[in-house]
């Protein structure tokens, strides 16, 4: 069973190509901002590099998120769009679960920071269980200070991962606080990770059909805007 | 809040562009005002200032459209929409944060879900045709409200730059 992932819930963009053997190729750019124009090509590319045609995927995994809006939306349509012409199901998988999968041997309290933009993070905690990690809390939003606040308040060991944990790093790991930072090299979701996420998942047959797939919005919204109120 | 008054479209302009001299990376600007009431000429006379050639016009149906200048500038327009979700999706607070501002037009609909920190531009005129014949119905009446840490430290350094349009406390 062949997966494609897509990875566009950051600054960064990427796809990769796998099964039961592990990935077959992967593709990353985290500069440049531009997620619409480079990802349909990446996934020609990495499907040329693995010598796989598109009939052969068998499922289409995707980063719902949390993280940017921009390319968040980019990666869903583009999951959507070809799971849809390929006929075959999707996967959607957090980019925090991506993230804290990096370090998942972790012993101590994992803690997947994304930079969610306008001094704010996407956050949530995991810890090391047999066999993977656990998510204790559910994802959320809310300042670096905040977070650092909270974490505080846990007094445990933490390991920080993410590109919001790079960017807050002086805020969340100040003084006398139990926070280390994970390095540059592990700041963004993995397309290879999410395509081994998801391959045990697909065996399982735990997909959806493409038009079900949602992003994970944490800023909701659930008004209609007021327009009767403006004229009044 | 500070009030002025323009006599015209280019004077609106020119007062638009007093504005775009003090923004910096990762401002708000909301624009208020009824359809006429020169939202996109403000947001013209925003964009040449900040060194934009291109021409710039309504972006209703394209709902936001970005301009190269000394910062990016996204310029708006949330009239089409319904649901706040909608703008929360234009993301229209991250895409600041990358060296540029952002001009919404009827962006006072969307306060409920942008960050507490931006300038609200609201535009009025006299429409009403019996009115005195002396008021041209070129002139136009501006109440800037500021929200926010960032726009309050510029307070004083707006009133400045306004005072040739100033018109009232």
């Amino acid at each position: 069973m062949i997966v494609l992932g897509i990875e566009s819930a950051t600054a960064q963009v990427g796809c990769a190509l796998g099964g039961v053997e592990g990935v077959f190729a992967s593709f990353h750019a985290s500069r440049g901002r531009r997620h619409a124009e480079t990802l349909v090509p990446a996934i020609e590319f990495v499907c040329r590099s693995a010598r796989i045609e598109f009939r052969e995927i068998s499922v289409v995994a995707v980063d719902i998120g949390p993280g940017l809006f921009t390319g968040l939306r980019v990666g869903i349509a583009t999951a959507k769009a070809m799971a849809s012409a390929l006929r075959v199901p999707v996967i959607g998988m957090s980019s925090l679960d991506l993230l804290a999968h990096q370090v998942r041997h972790s012993p101590r309290l994992i803690v997947p920071v994304i930079d969610a933009r306008r001094g704010e993070v996407f956050s949530a905690t995991y810890r090391h269980v047999q066999g993977g990690i656990q998510r204790l809390s559910d994802p959320k939003v809310g300042t670096a200070a905040e977070l650092a606040n909270d974490l505080r308040a846990t007094n445990s060991e933490s390991l920080l991962i993410g590109d919001g944990a790079i960017r807050y790093a002086s805020e969340l790991a100040e003084e006398g606080a139990k926070v280390e930072i994970g390095s540059v090299g592990m700041q963004w979701p993995s397309a290879g990770d999410l395509v081994e996420l998801a391959h045990p998942r697909a065996l399982r047959e735990e997909f959806i059909q493409p038009s079900e797939l949602q992003p994970l919005y944490l800023r909701k919204a659930d008004a209609e805007i007021n327009w009767e109120q403006r004229s009044a | 809040m500070i009030h002025a008054t323009t006599s015209g479209p280019e004077q609106t302009r020119e007062l638009a562009a007093a504005i775009a001299q003090l923004v910096k990376s990762g401002d708000v600007v909301l624009l208020a005002g009824e359809l006429g009431a020169g939202k996109t000429c403000f947001t013209q006379g925003f964009g040449r200032a900040l060194g934009i050639e291109e021409t710039i016009t309504s972006p209703t149906f394209t709902l936001m459209r970005p301009y190269e200048g000394r910062l990016r500038l996204l310029h708006a327009d949330v009239y089409r929409l319904e649901h706040l979700q909608e703008i929360v999706d234009l993301g229209i607070g991250e895409l600041v944060d990358d060296d540029a501002v952002a001009v919404i037009e009827w962006g006072d609909m969307a306060e409920p879900v942008l960050p507490a920190d931006f300038l609200e531009v609201r535009i009025t005129y006299d429409d009403d045709p019996n009115s005195d014949e002396a008021v041209s119905d070129e002139v136009r009446m501006f109440d800037l409200r500021i929200v926010g840490a960032s726009w309050g430290n510029r307070t004083v350094a707006l009133q400045r730059a306004l005072v040739p349009w100033v018109t009232g406390p």
